[in-house]
């Protein structure tokens, strides 16, 4: 017992006085899944000779460490899913302004007002419908779902989910409070307390036809084409036309921490990241749409530009975020 | 008594349970920013709902874990058949997988094209649709399968060791066979069931894993909720105070119910002979063990064996993996060894003293188990940023939390060995001439090392588990497989998660094997 005791106090002596100090090596707080991220990283690290330390969690708590830590961070930059949680980090006084010669290269929409984190890749808020239900032949918009003909047939997300609670957002901005409220309450009829807790398994159950149509982020239904590419599914791009709001968008985007000291690095980072090739890999790993004006999607994605876009600046879904989920509580979404 | 060496004793007891409060204080100070409004909002629309979730999951898992732990204690401490001995170690292999997990994988079984969903339809047709399991069901299940084998050990070490007078005192009286297990063996068992129980009940109110992986509103992800959904540490705070309270009224109630069941027996009575069953016993103890075994171990462990081959293809096991291991390994070995040296004081204090003050240090001590995982951290993180700014960014904040997390399941099992401890041999000791470290050296910790190696695993396993604290305490690109689990299953790529899943079953063997030595040490 003793022995093991010392020889466990000697290894964590050795391991306390260890510190994270080689020259070049920048890290980020990512909440973005490792294998989306590693490609681009990993180029850019074979390119510059810069170490990229990723340091993975959930945005939210990433965000809170990272307002307690202060100045003690070891963070260069926070990179998030979820442009609420960029912008509620900008509102934290958390990150440091990205020189706008950089952020330029990506359109206002998708960055910050201030600048203080920038937009990398965009998805897009869709309907997954069955081609086989009679139900789902004339769906065209979100607020469909709530169509009492629909009664458990209408798959979601539980309402803590970041893209849920960021499609809400958008909705409240661009069709108003009432239009929202109502639309949640109908779907919260419609789904009879069953929601999902992965996109994954919406688009399953409407393959299998258990469910008529579900509201997911674009790429699950990709995901989903490459294992079963004769899955009786496909993608509606919701509320087009003269009168439709638009598909909402979010953007996983990156900032640079106020406290890093490794300022330069972190922008060399960002400036390969708005970059052509840099969009391409980022953006690529996810199917994800290039925030980069002039940088093509993945193959087989139907192109941007090619449908409407709800407008509505990304960085509202930061400052709007309390009230949409005050809304969702109110109507008491499961 | 030598005055002096109790006040050290006291003293360091003290110290380490002021160590062991700060998150307690961190809570109390957050949630005093709170004004008189936010409170009655708090109370109003959210307190009923989750306390209703809360408790009512806390009892029915209780439930179960008696059900599953105390029968199957039962017939493996009194009954001889065919692989007894491995029915022992079939019955603690469930501890090796993290309740996240098994919400995991039972999500997973559950879905129409899983195993279970699959088996379902089989025999169902499509009639009756496959229960769902994202409700308090669902989180019963898993938190009981993860669960019960506490209640196992501490009943069937209790089993092993009590004599056969009272029993046979009882049926010569007259009682009959249920008579005397519910009036003499119940009781006497009590201490220990109440124990073990104590750490189910503790590891449902704590838990944070499987209640958010199935999205059951409990306290914990309540509090996770506010904090990440809104950035409100003061209702965060606010909600862990009440949960606290919760859990220490609880804490109270249980050691009140246990203060007056001490038993003193002399080691010459009569040990308890195991019966032989005929072979019909066997086949219904097996069913029952076997079911137990298939669905808290088996099933699983089959889920993530077909998932890791795949990942294997995949080469997701690289030499990083191994790195991830080897983390984890050394954050257990080291909080583990902590966490036993930091509880001895207080256990041997509250043995000599047996006070209201000492009981009520200990009582402060559990306070890291029952508030939820990213609220310690966050505490954790406050205080060492504050007061020991050059420590941070090193193994030793993370270290800290988990030992100030782990800290009551040291103390308990410590406590509960010291109850053999009885004064004479102590006294004797004293008599004899040793010097109160020499008594502690030479009598005191060779007469308790089986509750320290206990104490120890128990760390060991829960460290090598947990998840929430490490998450935020980690230092920057230290790993370790509870992460990877967390990390590759959020994106819903599960065959990446499987190989660590699997890989922390393999590591607490090795851990488990020396507790189940000393186990059977007294059963054989």
């Amino acid at each position: 017992m003793f022995r093991i005791t010392s020889i466990v106090l000697a290894s964590s002596l050795l391991i306390l006085t260890q510190t994270l100090q080689a020259t070049e090596t920048i890290v980020i707080y990512s909440g973005r899944s490792d294998n989306f991220v590693k490609p681009v990283i990993n180029h850019f690290s074979e390119q510059t000779g810069i170490n990229v330390v990723l340091h993975a969690g959930a945005s939210t708590a990433l965000l809170n460490k990272l307002s307690i830590e202060g100045a003690r961070t070891d963070a260069d930059l926070f990179l998030s899913n979820d442009a609420g949680t960029l912008q509620k980090g900008a509102e934290l006084g958390l990150f440091a302004q990205i020189p706008a010669a950089i952020a330029n290269q990506v359109a206002p929409n998708y960055r910050a007002p201030d600048n203080s984190w920038v937009g990398l890749s965009a998805r897009a808020r869709v309907l997954v419908i069955n081609t086989h239900n009679p139900l789902a032949k004339n769906l065209n918009s979100v607020f469909d779902l709530a169509d009492p003909k629909l009664k458990g047939q209408v798959g979601i997300t539980n309402s803590t989910n970041e893209s849920y609670i960021a499609g809400a957002t958008v909705y409240l901005l661009a069709a108003g409070k009432e239009k929202t409220s109502r639309w949640l309450q109908g779907l919260k009829a419609n789904v009879e307390g069953k929601v999902f807790n992965k996109h994954g398994m919406i688009v399953k159950s409407v393959a299998s036809g258990k469910l008529a149509a579900g509201l997911v982020n674009h790429y699950y239904i990709y995901r989903h084409l490459d294992e079963n590419p004769n899955a009786s599914i496909a993608i509606v791009l919701p509320d087009q036309g003269k009168d439709g709001i638009g598909v909402a968008w979010n953007v996983a985007g990156i900032a640079i921490t106020k406290h890093s000291k490794k300022r330069e690095l972190a922008e060399q980072l960002i400036r390969y990241l708005v970059s052509a090739e840099g969009q391409q890999l980022f953006a690529g790993a996810n199917r994800e749409y290039p925030t980069r004006e002039g940088v093509a999607a993945s193959a087989g994605l139907p192109a941007a530009g090619s449908f409407k876009v709800a407008d509505v600046p990304m960085y509202r879904l930061g400052t709007m975020r309390n009230e949409t989920i005050d809304l969702i509580e109110a109507v008491g979404m499961p | 008594m030598n005055n002096r060496s109790f006040g050290a004793l006291g003293n360091s007891a003290l110290a380490v349970v002021m160590f062991a409060a700060i998150p307690l204080w961190f809570v109390m100070l957050k949630s005093s920013e709170l004004g008189w409004d936010q409170w009655q909002q708090l109370w109003s629309s959210r307190l009923p709902e989750l306390l209703w979730n809360t408790l009512s999951l806390a009892v029915l898992v209780t439930i179960i874990c008696f059900i599953l732990g105390v029968s199957a204690a039962w017939w493996i401490a009194r009954f001889e058949f065919p692989g007894r001995r491995y029915a022992i170690w079939l019955m603690v292999l469930p501890l090796t997988i993290p309740t996240y997990v098994f919400a995991h994988i039972y999500t997973t079984l559950f879905e129409s094209d899983g195993w279970i969903g699959l088996a379902w339809t089989g025999i169902f047709g499509d009639s009756i649709p496959t229960p769902d399991i994202y409700n308090i069901f669902g989180a019963t299940l898993t938190l009981s399968l993860a669960g019960f084998s506490y209640v196992f050990l501490m009943a069937h070490a209790a089993l092993s060791v009590s004599t056969q007078t009272l029993e046979e005192a009882a049926r010569i009286q007259g009682a009959g066979k249920w008579q005397v297990f519910l009036r003499v063996n119940l009781p006497l068992l009590r201490p220990a069931i109440a124990a073990g129980l104590a750490v189910v009940i503790l590891h449902v109110l704590s838990d944070f894993g499987a209640v958010s992986m199935l999205h059951y509103q409990t306290f914990t992800l309540s509090i996770y909720l506010q904090m990440s959904g809104r950035f409100d540490y003061q209702s965060a705070a606010g909600l862990s105070l009440i949960l606290v309270f919760l859990s220490l009224t609880f804490l109270v109630l249980e050691r009140f119910f246990r203060a007056r069941q001490r038993y003193y027996t002399s080691r010459q009575t009569r040990q308890h002979q195991r019966r032989p069953v005929t072979p019909f016993v066997t086949a219904m103890i097996w069913l029952w063990l076997g079911f137990i075994t298939f669905m808290a171990f088996l099933l699983p462990l089959a889920w993530m064996m077909s998932w890791s081959w795949e990942a294997w293809i995949h080469d997701v096991i690289n030499q990083k993996f191994w790195q991830y291991a080897y983390n984890s390994l050394l954050l257990a070995l080291l909080c583990a060894t902590l966490a036993i040296i930091c509880s001895l004081p207080i256990a041997l204090f509250n043995n000599r003293q047996r006070s209201r003050y000492s009981g009520a240090l200990i009582q402060i001590s559990s306070v890291g188990f029952v508030l939820p995982g990213p609220v310690v951290a966050l505490g954790i993180l406050s205080f060492v940023l504050a007061l020991l700014p050059f420590l941070y960014g090193s193994l030793f904040a993370l270290l800290i939390a988990l030992v100030i997390r782990f800290l009551p399941l040291s103390v308990q099992s410590q406590d509960a060995s010291m109850q053999q401890l009885t004064p004479s041999i102590e006294q004797a000791g004293r008599i004899l001439g040793a010097t109160p470290l020499e008594n502690l050296r030479r009598v005191i910790l060779p007469m308790i090392s089986g509750g320290i190696a206990s104490a120890w695993v128990l760390v060991f396993i829960d460290t090598l588990k947990e998840l929430p604290a490490t998450l935020i305490l980690r230092p920057t690109g230290f790993d370790t497989l509870p992460v990877r689990i967390w990390i590759e299953a959020s994106e819903e790529m599960l065959e990446l998660a499987a190989p660590a899943a699997l890989m922390l079953v393999i590591g607490t063997l090795p851990v488990l094997w020396i507790m189940m030595k000393n186990e059977t040490k007294y059963a054989s």
